[in-house]
């Protein structure tokens, strides 16, 4: 069967970012798959080296809107360590409070945005809607919804007191209940679990060796959890279970999200129950130590590390940022290899593919030579109709 | 396993290859090998002692000469290989071939700081646009950026 190659974005109505796929059919078949970067590339880490450690922190926030606690956790404590500051375990259990709290409303989004996707909408409003509960405990204690801006070198920027609190056991108490009714929802209802079952599956040998992390790794049967792994705030004092499954496909990758969401409401409970007191914060230097830190993170996706270099001024030398996205590429093109065209937007859970409004190519076939080329659509307007496209159109007046 | 027996364990397995070794503070060591040795080091950590993982590769300008880390993980501790190269001619051996998930890092470091990763499996730019012109590489301290005058349309220049 002849082989067509399909792009899918960087603009397309299914996706929410620019990032390009090429798929390589054979029929429904994906034989080969590709992933072009690029289109949101903003340059952080070059910027990072023009602006002080302080600032920093508000830039590395901008990276991500969804883990946004998680870059500037990783990077603040990266510099905490260079200082050789002390954090007060008050301000520690806060930074682990916030980053639960972050957590459960980043798998929440993608539960909902994974049963759009499987064609489960009613499941999609739930979450969406459960999720704000979580977004407003998040304003009530750092007074934004996306941006938290809680973190400063040395500790947290705000505390929180009874009242709060109390909201805070309120409003998990409620989404407890709600997440045992997805998961038992997500786990037994036939269609859904007929839809998702067996699709796109990485074996746990596969999975390693291409470096994946978060969800994705555990969901294969490894074991592999930063906050165990390697404990930063307060994660060596809380009890906790890691969350894994054996199924290696996308129900597996469902069953570890919605088990971790229980996960840190439990630990939510144990911060709150044993908040300890004191200080929040202490005071950090405006310079930074000559050194370098190697700092990693388990945000909601898997792992985040940072490496800083600092070279004693107030700004840093290198900061290296390697978010837990770009780690999961290599597996994703592997997990899409002979699924169906159908499964691009279950695997790759947020994207969905609207083939017929994607850009096409052409495959032009020379009977004579045997040779094949592939060409676009406007190449082939080039082509043949010998007309320059008009760029850079000038402002009529 | 604690620090200290995976640092034995390395000098052991890994002999007069390595440079130096340093504990830096718990859960993270450092150690130098040269260039030519990375591979085969790679290779001794990820068979001999777990470090399957990858978490990325960083790359330093250090105006003299260009400094390459690997970032290593296995469960218990994470590891740092670290490797300089001449700024005169940069070039590093790929270790895709022991690490398959090592390729986007390499190609993200052939991007921005220029250093050439022989042996590669994919050598297409990764970040950078098509039209990028080529020897401009974004990381190092030598290069800068300057915007183009904005022009609006329809204004006077």
């Amino acid at each position: 069967m002849r082989r067509i190659k399909i792009p899918i974005g960087p603009q397309h109505p299914a996706l929410k970012e620019p990032i390009s796929l090429r798929m390589t059919i054979e029929g429904e078949l994906i034989k080969d798959a590709d992933i072009k970067l690029g289109y949101n590339h903003r340059g952080i880490e070059k910027l990072a080296e023009s602006k002080t450690f302080i600032q920093n922190i508000y830039l590395m926030e901008r990276i991500c809107g969804i883990c946004s606690h998680s870059h500037t956790t990783c990077y603040v404590q990266g510099v905490e360590t260079l200082c050789e500051l002390e954090v007060p375990r008050r301000g520690l259990y806060l930074r682990a409070l916030v980053c639960e709290l972050e957590r459960i409303h980043s798998h929440c989004l993608w539960l909902g945005v994974a049963a759009h996707e499987a064609g489960f909408d009613s499941l999609f409003m739930y979450t969406w809607r459960d999720r704000e509960v979580v977004m407003d405990l998040l304003e009530t204690i750092s007074g934004n919804r996306v941006h938290y801006a809680i973190n400063t070198i040395g500790g947290v920027r705000r505390d929180i007191n009874i009242a709060q609190k109390e909201r805070i056991l309120e409003g998990i108490q409620f989404l407890k209940k709600r997440i045992e009714y997805y998961t038992n929802l997500g786990t037994t209802e036939p269609t859904f679990v007929a839809r998702i079952a067996g699709v796109g599956v990485l074996s746990k040998e596969k999975t390693m060796s291409l470096c994946a992390v978060g969800p994705t790794l555990r969901a294969s049967g490894v074991a592999s959890d930063i906050r165990k792994d390697d404990p930063y705030a307060a994660y060596s004092e809380i009890p906790f279970e890691i969350c894994t499954a054996d199924t290696c496909d996308v129900l597996g990758r469902v069953v570890v999200r919605v088990k971790e969401v229980i996960e840190s409401i439990k630990i939510i409970e144990y911060i709150i129950r044993n908040l300890p007191d004191g200080e929040i914060k202490v005071k950090a230097p405006r310079k930074v130590k000559e050194g370098e830190v190697v700092s990693r993170y388990e945000a909601p996706r898997g792992e985040n590390i940072h490496y800083i270099k600092s070279n004693g001024t107030d700004k840093p030398e290198r900061l290296k940022v390697r978010a837990p996205t770009l780690a999961n590429y290599p597996a994703t093109i592997e997990m899409l290899k002979n699924c169906f065209i159908a499964d691009i937007p279950l695997i790759f859970a947020a994207i969905d593919p609207c083939i017929c409004c994607a850009e096409r190519f052409v495959e032009i076939i020379d009977k004579r030579k045997g040779s094949s080329e592939i060409l676009r659509m406007s190449d082939i307007k080039k082509r043949y109709t010998n007309k320059e496209i008009k760029r850079d159109a000038v402002w009529p007046f | 396993m604690n620090e200290n027996t995976i640092i034995d364990r390395i000098k052991e397995l890994l002999g007069e290859k390595v440079v130096e070794i340093t504990l830096q503070r718990s859960r993270r060591i450092f150690l130098i090998v040269s260039p030519e040795n990375l591979l085969e080091t790679i290779r001794i950590l990820k068979n001999d002692l777990g470090f399957y993982h990858i978490s990325t590769i960083s790359g330093v300008d250090r105006t003299k000469d260009f400094e390459i880390l690997y970032h290593l993980a296995n469960n218990q501790t994470s590891l740092t290989v670290r490797v300089s190269v001449s700024r005169e001619n940069p070039e590093i051996q790929s270790v895709c071939e022991v690490i398959p998930g090592a390729i986007l890092y390499e190609r993200e470091l052939q991007d921005m700081l220029g250093i050439k990763v022989i042996n590669i499996p994919d050598p297409r730019p990764l970040v950078l646009p098509d039209d990028w012109q080529q020897g401009n590489y974004p990381l190092r301290k030598d290069w800068s950026y300057k915007s183009p005058e904005e022009k609006i349309p329809g204004e006077k220049q």
